[in-house]
């Protein structure tokens, strides 16, 4: 897997990830968007969701729990903002008010393109900084977090 | 540049001061060692101002810490903000990691189930 942080001229912290999955792009569209498919892969080996409903249109709510290997839970609610079968899907995350520090909010964006019989699948996470309700006004960014900065949190474990 | 106040929760507080690269600059630096805003300006071609606005950012943000001595105020990296955005970072990675990995087998069983079009 190629997960990118890179430097750009975007205004905002952005994650880029990108997979490549032997399967046509049908199917990859069926397994992330059919909850009784997410439900199965989702989190990875050893995670189960327990709740998994999704409601595919544009302000539809997608109402997930994840569990852990070890028990613990994790709910993740998000929103949908735009969905275009079977090539891209816009959804954003809500702020989790259970949790402290709670992790940030993002618009993410999965994109498929067809490489042949493969299937190319891109997120693309936006991280919207403005998290508390009295901001009135969005702020640009200056670039994405650099990959560099590994370098330096190698460095800082070490002070 | 027009300046607003906000309040952000600690992570997003990091996710934007780190979202400059001249921000990313002043603490590669400070990783290094303390500094003053004097030796901190010295790479760019910015005036003290500029430069005190960025290290502002980075202090709300808790990623540094600055001396009390009013004659230099030395600049100090806070590691523990960039560390927990790094955990949080890896974590988030992580996640994607395992769970693309279920998502290749899954579709591998989706098209056993299938009948491969001629």
């Amino acid at each position: 897997m190629t997960a990118t942080i890179d430097i750009s001229s975007m205004d905002e912290p952005v994650i880029v990830i990108t997979r490549i999955f032997d399967a046509p792009r049908e199917l990859v569209w069926t397994a992330i968007t059919d909850p009784k498919h997410v439900a199965l892969w989702y989190g990875g080996p050893g995670f189960t969701n327990p709740v998994c409903e999704m409601d595919l249109r544009p302000g539809g709510a997608w109402h997930h729990v994840m569990q852990a290997p070890n028990g613990m839970q994790f709910t993740i609610n998000s929103v949908f903002e735009e969905i275009v079968a079977p090539q891209r899907l816009v959804w954003r995350t809500i702020k989790d008010p259970n949790r402290n520090p709670a992790p940030p909010t993002s618009v993410n964006t999965i994109t498929l393109e067809e490489r042949g019989a493969q299937t190319k699948w891109t997120l693309v996470a936006r991280f919207d900084s403005i998290t508390e309700r009295d901001v009135t006004a969005r702020m640009g960014f200056a670039q994405m977090i650099s990959m560099g900065l590994e370098r330096m949190a190698e460095h800082l474990k070490t002070l | 540049m027009v300046e607003y106040t906000m309040r952000l929760d600690p992570l997003s507080s990091t996710l934007f001061a780190l979202a400059d690269p001249t921000r990313r600059g002043l603490l590669a630096r400070l990783a290094n060692g303390d500094a003053t805003v004097t030796d901190l300006a010295m790479p760019y071609d910015m005036s003290l101002a500029a430069i005190s606005k960025h290290l502002k950012v980075l202090e709300s943000a808790g990623l540094i810490s600055r001396g009390r001595d009013a004659q230099w105020r030395p600049c100090h990296l806070e590691a523990g903000p960039l560390l927990e955005v790094f955990e949080w970072l890896e974590s988030y990675q992580r996640f994607w990691d395992r769970s693309l990995d279920s998502l290749a087998e899954h579709l591998k069983v989706m098209q056993k189930r299938k009948p491969k079009k001629p």
